[in-house]
């Protein structure tokens, strides 16, 4: 890895710059032995490229020493700073702020550039899980088409203290309107009251978070904003509330609500009642999910906040679909308790509703507490549209690319001198006369609020890698406040010396959580009614996007290759709409439509998206980038389209729309699962928790599906020998020396907890130097992930079996996939002790190791992927190309192309998120998760220091026969995945320990291993998901769901047709089940 | 018809065997011979920027191999010493001394008066930096980029600096003395207890093993009871492609 470079591009500094020392210019990168490479022109890749030359000439005589052994230095410090040493990562806690919050993080950083972002355990709300936004944000950090320094008039660079000095002149004479972000740091807020008078503020986002606010608010006459504490609420009913997924503070309500979800047998399992257009994560994990229109949302929150007993409300006609018997079931449980939360696509008046729920069902205090939160006072938008200023500063966000299209973005600013602080040089930059590159939230000071009014420190971990300025700085430049950034965060902690250290040390201020605000009775009155949609009306509904958010991740590579954890679509969005709106539509997936709201329209390609309510239009908000990013412009192209015009001011998620027909040859989606059903195979394992199959009455129901189901034995148990039919001879069976007894590591997958919410797909990408390789590439099923997220939709009445279709595009058709019931399941490799990759390699490139890791030796492999085609779960991932290292737009040029006219600005820079743990990999190569064995070696080799350092303090203390055991404490290893999921669904381990948490977790009855009838023994296993719905709700076409839709659907199909049909096989199995 | 080829042709099809299997088989042997670790790798003895001698300082001063390399109980890496290690000595011993210069100017910098403080006057670009010319040491030992070798898992579990990098101590200038192949790592991992040695030894690079009464080297804690370092220390050298590679 190069650490040099020329001067104009700075891209670290040593840790002494860290460390507030001096720093040489000279060498921007004062770095430590080993990963230095003084000499530019000669890397050790093109020393791969001459070694390869030279063996081709080998004949022709063999050649000296020289050219085949490049110089490399070994540069060291001229004074060593502290508490530094190479090779040791390090790691400092921090914080990722959110639109409402923030994410208590701690990073990794090697050599002073940061890698990796985990959450902080030790923060009193977290439990070190995160969500895949803060996992993709570190590469943010490094995009190569971030904002490369400040510029003002005529394109000139500007440094740092010249570009203030043009700020100073730009805002001095005239009215200054600056509009802002959401964020809730304590520092900007205060900054922003020695603002006034000098400068009018205003604030914007797309995606409305704040209504919780604005709707507790409203509720009860007072300013607060709820805070929800899952884990408490037996029943919850969500109202067009994803928040799973598309809500702030997601991580934190996953956690709680895997917390409550995990006591199966304490039988306190919560029930998931959602009521919701699009299909969502949160629907995907509902036990009752009723499909209607957003704008239905309002009348159904009327109808059972009536049977609650708030009074005052008419219920209004409600959609067909909508059945007595649900809501009447859904209000006697949320009668035994329970919590309703509305999401930030619905108007305020359906959070007054929820809130009045809550009174009425004690869930004030208990499963919701309220946080006081005033008003920051600041202008909306369409007030700043109203406003009357002559410079605008605009920090952040994007309003060029995502004010609402009635605001007429380009009318507003014309005519005014523009400033534009933004991390990338984006539509709102366009035509600024002052540029400022902002700092990553890992290049600056800052401070925040955790939902749990915890302080969070923000603090950078690197120098500003191109002279960037930070939010916090400008606003300090404006209001005439002549502190530092830190400075300015210091004084409003009001913390000095030790207390200020401890402080950042730890990333949070202790005992700063906030006191629950006493809140009165709920005030209905604004709750009466809401905008609707009628039956007949198309509604067009706009959506946070899992993967790039409003836009602010579209240049990120890893959000974009992301699939969609509900469509699975990457590198795209798309108008999703029901099956039956296409077939009234006569629209097929891909067809390009036009909608239109009010003036505006935009066209896109539908997706037929299972679950949706008909007669909806789903956008999906973020895409449709006019930047020159090479991510969100990929190849030239536009990712998906822009929803953002479309959206009126001031309205909720969703609006009345029209659509029709739009010219253009269908689109092609890379949707990386376009087959939906499990077609019955036993690979997702449920039962419902009640009942007579339930789990209450068979807790061992997971082993009595499938063909390795105790119930085959007869199919599967040689009689002969009393041991299964093998396909492969187990390597352990024959030499029982080769496995290590002390040490197997294991994991173990709860599907009854994961919910799919794509955290650890992203982290497992940080951690192991995963590359993407672009749409065209996901397009031929080349993704790379290790771990992958599948998603199955099963229904009632699919019965696979009888005449059914196994084409994918004949899926779409069908009515099964109206009200699915959806499961997600995480698949990477298996580490099978009996593993058939390993079998088929011609080179041994896959072989086994003693404790029981399939481990993958990237310089024996030769490519011929047998590997791959042999894996039954299809978890190796192939490098087709030089992924990491050339361009996404060059991966077609030959060996010896060069990268720099592919690459005229630097893509390089993102070389240096690499983790140095794990082999960057290269062109024809497989690869796959490898239980992330650099964790797994780090530990021991950390316990065998510790051991050796044992038996010396004992010798020393004359102790005799000192023996010291250098086995891994339990849970000393952490996964990538494990350690970012929220829900922690996964546990890894070593499973020779029987006390291990992975041992204890695969002593559940719910325990089983996917495709088990292979008889290779996974070290991975899953535990059988449960669902907790109500039997006495109907379902959506007169059934009950007395049983899970996917167990219905094994049933039909015979148990699946990868088994033979035999002669009264069904109806013994029938009998039995 | 006269004859076209003249007859010594009839054996050509035999000479261009012979002659192939010869230049095949040259080509196999000296591809075998010099392309191996052990004809490029040992030996290396590049030119360093400042002459520095392990001979004079770890052999004749007796400094121990941590004194600079202090972090090799620690990290992956064995760290070469910050010009501020040198100084710590050398402030005082040979402080003008000419050979010396280039680790002064590494560690002074612009302070041009070594008082520790940079005055305006000796900021050369103005920069209020204190910028230190580099000190480029020239790597000598190397695994390759998918090799992950630990130092500390080494050297505090009773391998000696010795076992791969030789007798540095007797060295003047340091050359690459073991091949660090991967069949010389074999080689160690599949005899541990021929190389462990006791952990006060292990910066002792002339340290040959004790020896029993018949003058024969044993490797044991305790030659009675036979339980050797390597069991006590719980040393189980992996064989495993895991253990180096990622």
């Amino acid at each position: 890895m190069k650490t040099e470079t020329d001067n104009s591009v700075k891209y670290w500094r040593s840790m002494e710059a860290m460390q507030g020392r001096e720093v040489p210019s000279s060498w921007p990168g004062e770095f430590p032995e080993g990963a230095s490479e003084r000499d530019e022109d000669f890397t050790r890749r093109d020393f791969m490229k001459l070694m390869g030359a030279s063996f081709g000439l080998a004949g022709l005589g063999l050649l000296g020493v020289g050219c085949r052994r490049p110089e490399e230095l070994i540069i060291p410090f001229g004074q060593q700073p502290e508490n530094y040493i190479h090779g040791v990562p390090q790691y400092y806690a921090s914080a990722r702020p959110t639109r409402t919050g923030a994410v208590p993080i701690v990073v990794e950083a090697n050599e002073g550039r940061p890698t990796k972002i985990e959450g902080n355990q030790e923060h009193p709300d977290s439990n070190g899980g995160t969500d895949l936004h803060t996992q993709a944000s570190i590469l943010d950090l490094y995009d190569p088409d971030r904002a490369r320094g400040n510029r003002g008039k005529g394109n000139k660079t500007l440094n740092r203290e010249a570009a203030l000095k043009a700020l100073d002149k730009l805002i001095k004479p005239g009215k200054i309107a600056i509009l802002l972000g959401q964020n809730n740091s304590p520092s900007r807020a205060r900054i922003l009251t020695q603002l006034s008078g000098k400068a009018q503020v205003f604030t914007f986002e797309p995606i409305d978070d704040d209504i919780h606010r604005r709707g507790a608010t409203a509720a009860f006459g007072k300013a607060v904003r709820p805070y929800y504490q899952l884990d408490k609420a037996a029943t919850i009913l969500s109202l067009d509330c994803d928040f799973i997924g598309g809500e702030c503070d997601a991580h934190r309500h996953i956690r709680d609500f895997a917390k409550r979800r995990r006591k199966l047998d304490d039988n306190k399992m919560s029930r998931l009642y959602v009521a919701e257009a699009r299909m969502t994560q949160t629907g995907a994990n509902a036990d009752h999910r009723l499909r209607v229109k957003a704008g239905a949302v309002h009348g159904i929150a009327a109808a059972i906040a009536s049977r609650l007993g708030v009074g005052g409300l008419s219920e209004g006609t409600l959609p067909e679909n909508v059945k007595k018997e649900w809501l009447d079931q859904c209000a006697n449980d949320l009668r035994r308790g329970g919590v309703v939360m509305a999401g930030h696509g619905q108007p305020e008046a359906v959070h007054v509703l929820a809130h009045a729920i809550n009174e009425k069902i004690g869930a004030i205090g208990e499963s919701v507490l309220f946080h006081a939160a005033a008003d920051d006072g600041l202008g909306s938008i369409a007030d700043l549209a109203k406003a009357s200023f002559d410079t605008l500063v605009i920090i952040g966000g994007n309003p060029a690319y995502n004010a609402p299209g009635d605001l007429k973005w380009a009318d507003l600013i014309k005519g005014k001198s523009v400033v534009r602080l933004g991390y990338y040089d984006d539509e709102s930059a366009k035509g600024a006369d002052l540029f400022l590159a902002q700092t990553h939230f890992l290049e600056e000071w800052g401070d925040a609020r955790t939902s749990d009014g915890t302080l969070v420190a923000i603090q950078p971990l690197i120098k500003p890698l191109f002279d960037g300025l930070s939010e916090l700085e400008v606003l300090a430049r404006i209001a005439g406040v002549s502190q530092t950034a830190n400075e300015i965060v210091q004084a409003t902690t009001g913390k000095s010396g030790n207390d200020w250290k401890h402080f950042l040390h730890k990333g949070f201020a202790v005992g700063t959580k906030a006191k629950p605000a006493v809140v009165g009775s709920v005030n209905t009155a604004t709750a009466k009614s809401a905008p609707s949609v009628e039956e007949n009306e198309l509604e067009v509904i706009f959506a946070r996007d899992y993967s790039v958010d409003d836009g602010s991740f579209a240049n990120n590579g890893w959000c974009q290759e992301l699939p969609d954890p509900i469509t699975k679509i990457t590198w795209d969005n798309a108008v999703l709409v029901s099956r039956v709106t296409a077939k009234d539509q006569g629209w097929t997936n891909g067809d390009r439509v036009l909608v239109e709201v009010g003036d505006h329209s935009v066209a896109g390609p539908v997706w037929i998206q299972p679950g949706q309510a008909d007669g909806t239009l789903v956008l999906a908000l973020g895409y449709g980038r006019e930047t020159k990013g090479r991510i969100a412009n990929f190849d030239g192209k536009q990712v998906g389209f822009n929803a953002h015009p479309l959206r009126p001011s001031g309205v909720p998620g969703f609006v009345v729309g029209t659509v029709k027909n739009a010219a253009g040859d269908p689109h092609n989606f890379a949707c990386t699962q376009d087959h939906w059903s499990m077609e019955g195979r036993a690979i997702v394992r449920e039962a419902n928790f009640e009942g007579e199959d339930g789990y209450k009455k068979h807790k061992d129901f997971a082993s009595h599906v499938g063909l390795d189901s105790k119930d085959h034995a007869k199919h599967t148990i040689n009689p002969k020998t009393g041991k299964p039919y093998q396909i492969y001879k187990h390597p352990y069976d024959a030499k029982p020396e080769l496995k290590n007894a002390e040490v197997q590591w294991g994991m173990a997958i709860d599907m009854n907890t994961c919910v799919g919410c794509s955290a650890c797909v992203i982290a497992c990408q940080s951690e192991n130097n995963i590359p993407i390789v672009g749409k065209d590439q996901v397009e031929r099923g080349r993704e790379m992930s290790w771990l992958r997220i599948d998603r199955y939709y099963t229904g009632f009445g699919h019965h696979p079996s009888e005449g059914d279709t196994d084409d994918d595009k004949d899926q779409h058709t069908e009515a099964w996939i109206d009200d699915p019931q959806v499961v997600n399941q995480p698949m990477l490799c298996q580490h099978c002790e009996s593993a058939p990759c390993e079998s088929v390699c011609p080179v041994n490139a896959t072989v086994h190791d003693d404790e029981g890791l399939n481990l993958m030796v990237y310089n024996r492999c030769i490519g011929t992927r047998y590997c791959s085609n042999n894996c039954a779960w299809k978890v190796r991932r192939f490098n087709f190309f030089d992924y990491n290292k050339r361009p996404l737009n060059a991966l077609y040029k030959g060996p010896l192309a060069s990268n720099k006219e592919n690459d005229p600005t630097g893509w390089d820079l993102i070389k240096l998120i690499k983790n140095p743990e794990v082999t960057v990999r290269m062109r024809g190569v497989m690869e796959k998760c490898t239980y992330c064995v650099q964790r797994i070696e780090e530990a021991k080799i950390d316990r065998k220091r510790e051991a050796s350092r044992e038996y010396k303090d004992a010798v020393a203390r004359g102790e005799k026969d000192v023996t010291v055991s250098t086995k891994v404490a339990k849970g000393g290893v952490k996964t990538a995945c494990q350690q970012a999921c929220p829900a922690e669904a996964i546990v890894f381990g070593n499973m020779a320990d029987p006390e291990s948490e992975v041992s204890e977790a695969k002593k559940s009855e719910r325990d089983y291993t996917v495709l088990g009838f292979l008889d290779t023994r996974p070290h991975t296993t899953y535990q059988a998901r449960v669902r907790n719905p109500n039997l006495k709700v109907p379902g959506p076409v007169d059934h009950y769901y007395d049983k899970p839709l996917s167990s219905m659907e094994y049933e039909a199909n015979a148990h699946g047709d990868e088994h033979h049909e035999e002669n009264g096989h069904d109806k013994a199995h029938k009998e039995k089940d | 018809m006269s004859n076209v080829f003249p007859k010594w042709t009839n054996r050509l099809p035999l000479l261009v065997l012979v002659g192939g299997v010869l230049l095949g088989g040259g080509v196999v042997t000296g591809v075998s011979y010099y392309f191996t670790p052990k004809y490029t790798r040992v030996g290396y003895q590049p030119v360093q920027p400042v002459s520095f001698s392990h001979k004079i300082h770890a052999n004749e001063l007796g400094l121990d191999c941590r004194f600079c390399h202090n972090m090799v109980e620690q990290s992956a890496f064995s760290n070469i010493p910050a010009a501020s290690t040198c100084m710590k000595c050398h402030s005082t011993v040979l402080a003008d001394d000419a050979r010396l210069k280039p680790v002064r100017d590494s560690f002074y910098g612009e302070d041009a008066n070594h008082d520790g403080i940079l005055q305006p006057k000796e900021d050369k670009n103005k920069n209020n930096q204190n910028d230190r010319p580099l000190l480029p040491w020239v790597q000598i030992h190397k695994t390759p980029d998918y090799v992950y070798f630990d130092h500390s898992v080494h050297v505090t579990r009773g391998i000696s600096c010795v076992k791969c990098h030789g007798r540095v101590d007797l060295m003047d200038e340091v050359r690459h003395a073991k091949p660090l192949s991967m069949g010389f790592c074999l080689e160690c991992h599949r005899n541990a207890h021929e190389n462990v040695r006791p952990l006060d030894k292990v910066t002792d690079l002339g340290w040959e093993g004790d020896r029993d009464a018949h003058g024969n080297l044993y490797h044991f804690v305790d030659p009675k009871n036979g339980t050797s370092l390597t069991d006590r220390l719980g040393v189980k050298a992996s064989e495993n492609c895991s253990a180096c590679h990622r």
